[in-house]
C-alpha cells in the first residue's frame, strides 16, 4: 500500500470514528450544553411580575448573599450530606467486610442486598412514610415496646434531617458496601498472609493494612454518593416537601420551588448554578484526595 | 495456639450473625411494604400493628378501580423503553469509538451531564418545550430521560469493548472491513452480555427517575413515579392502596436487577471499580 493510500484509509477511519460518537455528542450538547449556557444567561436576567425581562447583572447572585432561605438551604444540604455520607461509609465498610468474610453468597442473597438501591427512591420514601408515621407507624410501636419514647420522625423539625439521612442510608449503604467489597476482593492476599505470620490481631490488620489499602475505593464511593447527596431531592419531595416548615428544604428543593412554584426563573437559575458549582467542587476535591491516598 | 479452630469457628458464627442482622435491617421495610399491601384495609392502620392476618388483594383491586394506574404504567413503559432504546442507539457507537480511539472526552461530557443537578437543565427545558408546545409529550419525556440512560450505556460498555483483543479488529481491517462494519458485525456480538447489563441498568434508572416527569409530564402522560405523589395525596388514610402502588412500582426494577445482579457492581460504579 502506498503512503498516500494509507493516509487516505486513516483519514477515512478517523472520519468514521467521529461519525460513530457524533450522535451522542450532538445529543448531549443539544440537551445539556446549550441549556446550561441558556441557564447562565437566565441567571443574569430579571423578570418583572408582568413578564418583562431585563438585564440584571449580578443582582440574582447578590440576592443569594442576603437570602436567608439560601443560607438555610445550604446548611440543610451540608448537614444532610455530612450525616448521610458518614453513616453510609461507616456501615458500608462494615457490611463489605461482613460480605467479604461470608465468601460464597448465593444469588438470592446478593439480590436481597442490592434491592434497596434498585428500587425507586420515591418508593423508599413511600414505604418509610408509612413505617415512620408518628401515630400509627410500626417504628414508634417498636420504640415503645422497647420502653423508649416515640419520635415524631419526619414531622419533627429537629429530627427530620437525621430521619431523611436514615432513609437514604437504608437505601444506599448496600451500594457503598458493594463498591468497597469490589475493592476488598482486588487486594493481594499476600498482605494478609504477611500480617498473619507477624501475629497481628484482626483489628490491627484492618486498621494498619486493610483500611489504608481500601482508602482509594472508599473515596470513589464517597464521590459517587456525594454527587447524589448534594442534590438530595426525591425522598424529601415525597415525604416532607422540604418541611416541616423549611426544616428539610435542601438547596435542590428550594431551587426547584423558586423555579417551578414561584416561577422566578432568573433567581432559580442563579441558585441551580451555585448548587452545580458546589457539586463539581466536591467531586474535584475528592478526586485530589483520591490521588493523595492512591497506592 | 491449641484453641485456634474454636476461635475460627466463633469468628465465623459472629460473622454469620452480623450478616443475618444486616439482612434483617435491609429487608424488613420492604417486607413490611408488601405485607401492608396485602392486609385488609381496616388492618393496615391497626395499632399496635398486626403481623398475622388473612391476606387479600382488595388493596390492589381498589388501586386499579380508583386510579388510572394501568395508563400511568403504560406511560412509564413508553418513556422508559423509548429512552433506553435512544441511549443504546447513541451510546453503543460512542462507547465503541471512545474505546477504539482512547479519546475520552465524549464519554466525560455525558458523565458531566449525569453529575449536575437535574433542576439545572429542567428550567431551560421547561421554557423551550413550552415554547414548542411539547410539555406533556412522550417525546419531551423520552429525550429528557435519555440524558440519564446515555452515560450509563457508554460507561458500562466501554470496559466491555476494551476487553476485546485488538488483533480481532486488525484482522477484520486487513479483510477490508470498515470501522462501522466491525462494530455491528464483530464487536457488538462479542459484548452481548455487556449490552444486556447496560440496557437493564438504563431501564432501571430511567424507570426510577422522578424529577423530569414531575415537570415535563401532564395528566395524560404522567409516569408511575410522578403519579406516586398523587397516591400519597389521596391516600393519607388509604395506606393499603398506597403500599400496593409502591409494591407494583418497585417490582419491574427489582426483577430486572435480580437477573443481572452478578454483573451490576462494575456497571453501577460507571467503571470506577473493576468488579
Amino acid at each position: 500500500m502506498s503512503d498516500a493510500a494509507a493516509t487516505l484509509t486513516q483519514d477515512r477511519q478517523r472520519l468514521e470514528l467521529s461519525a460513530l460518537s457524533a450522535p451522542a455528542v450532538i445529543f448531549t450538547v443539544a440537551m445539556i450544553a446549550f441549556p446550561v449556557v441558556y441557564t447562565i444567561w437566565l441567571g443574569f436576567q430579571s423578570f418583572s411580575s408582568t413578564g418583562q425581562q431585563s438585564f440584571a447583572g449580578l443582582a440574582n447572585y447578590a440576592k443569594l448573599a442576603s437570602d436567608y432561605e439560601f443560607w438555610h438551604g445550604l446548611w440543610v444540604t451540608i448537614a444532610l450530606y455530612v450525616l448521610s455520607l458518614f453513616l453510609q461509609l461507616v456501615f458500608g465498610v462494615w457490611l463489605a467486610l461482613v460480605l467479604f468474610h461470608a465468601k460464597r453468597l448465593p444469588g438470592i442473597v446478593r439480590s436481597m442486598f442490592i434491592s434497596p438501591f434498585m428500587m425507586p427512591p420515591v418508593v423508599a420514601g413511600m414505604m418509610w412514610l408509612v413505617i415512620l408515621d408518628p401515630s400509627l407507624g410500626a417504628a414508634n410501636y417498636i420504640l415503645q415496646s422497647l420502653g423508649l419514647p416515640p419520635s415524631e420522625w419526619l414531622a419533627s423539625p429537629t429530627w427530620v434531617i437525621p430521619t431523611v439521612a436514615l432513609i437514604d442510608s437504608w437505601q444506599w449503604t448496600p451500594y457503598v458496601a458493594l463498591i468497597v467489597l469490589g475493592g476488598l476482593q482486588s487486594l493481594p492476599p499476600s498482605v494478609y498472609e504477611a500480617a498473619q505470620i507477624d501475629g497481628a490481631s484482626p483489628f490491627k490488620t484492618f486498621q494498619r493494612i486493610t483500611l489504608p489499602l481500601l482508602l482509594p475505593t472508599i473515596v470513589t464511593a464517597a464521590i459517587l454518593r456525594s454527587v447524589d447527596l448534594l442534590r438530595f431531592f426525591d425522598i424529601i419531595y415525597i415525604t416532607t416537601q422540604g418541611g416541616p416548615g423549611n426544616a428539610s428544604n435542601t438547596l435542590n428543593i428550594y431551587g426547584f420551588r423558586v423555579g417551578f412554584e414561584f416561577f422566578n426563573i432568573g433567581y432559580a437559575s442563579a441558585l441551580m448554578l451555585t448548587l452545580t458549582a458546589i457539586v463539581f467542587g466536591a467531586v474535584l476535591a475528592f478526586n485530589r484526595l483520591r490521588g493523595a491516598v492512591a497506592w | 495456639m491449641t484453641d485456634a479452630p474454636t476461635t475460627d469457628r466463633w469468628i465465623r458464627h459472629l460473622n454469620l450473625l452480623q450478616l443475618v442482622l444486616a439482612g434483617i435491617i435491609i429487608m424488613t421495610p420492604t417486607v413490611w411494604m408488601v405485607l401492608s399491601s396485602l392486609k385488609p384495609s381496616f388492618e393496615v392502620t391497626a395499632y399496635p400493628p398486626t403481623l398475622v392476618f388473612s391476606p387479600t388483594l382488595e388493596n390492589y383491586v381498589e388501586l386499579m378501580k380508583t386510579t388510572p394506574f394501568v395508563s400511568y404504567a403504560v406511560n412509564s413503559l413508553i418513556v422508559t423503553i423509548g429512552s433506553t432504546s435512544l441511549g443504546l442507539l447513541f451510546g453503543i457507537p460512542a462507547a465503541f469509538a471512545v474505546s477504539w480511539t482512547r479519546i475520552s472526552w465524549p464519554a466525560i461530557l455525558t458523565l458531566a451531564a449525569r453529575m449536575a443537578p437535574g433542576t439545572l437543565f429542567l428550567l431551560p427545558w421547561y421554557v423551550m418545550f413550552r415554547q414548542v408546545g411539547m410539555i406533556g409529550s412522550y417525546t419531551a419525556l423520552i429525550l429528557s430521560h435519555a440524558v440519564i440512560t446515555l452515560p450509563i450505556v457508554i460507561w458500562v460498555l466501554m470496559p466491555s469493548f476494551d476487553g476485546i483483543p485488538r488483533s480481532v479488529f486488525e484482522a477484520a481491517q486487513v479483510d477490508g472491513c470498515s470501522v462501522t462494519r466491525i462494530l455491528w458485525r464483530i464487536a457488538l456480538p462479542l459484548v452481548g452480555s455487556g449490552v444486556a447489563v447496560a440496557a437493564i441498568l438504563a431501564f432501571v434508572f430511567s424507570w426510577n427517575y422522578f424529577l423530569f416527569a414531575l415537570v415535563l409530564s401532564n395528566g395524560d402522560s404522567k409516569t408511575l413515579i410522578a403519579a406516586a405523589f398523587n397516591f400519597i395525596g389521596e391516600g393519607s388514610t388509604q395506606w393499603g392502596a398506597l403500599m400496593a402502588a409502591a409494591t407494583l412500582i418497585a417490582l419491574p426494577p427489582l426483577i430486572l436487577a435480580a437477573l443481572v445482579q452478578r454483573w451490576l457492581v462494575s456497571g453501577l460504579t460507571l467503571g470506577a471499580v473493576k468488579g
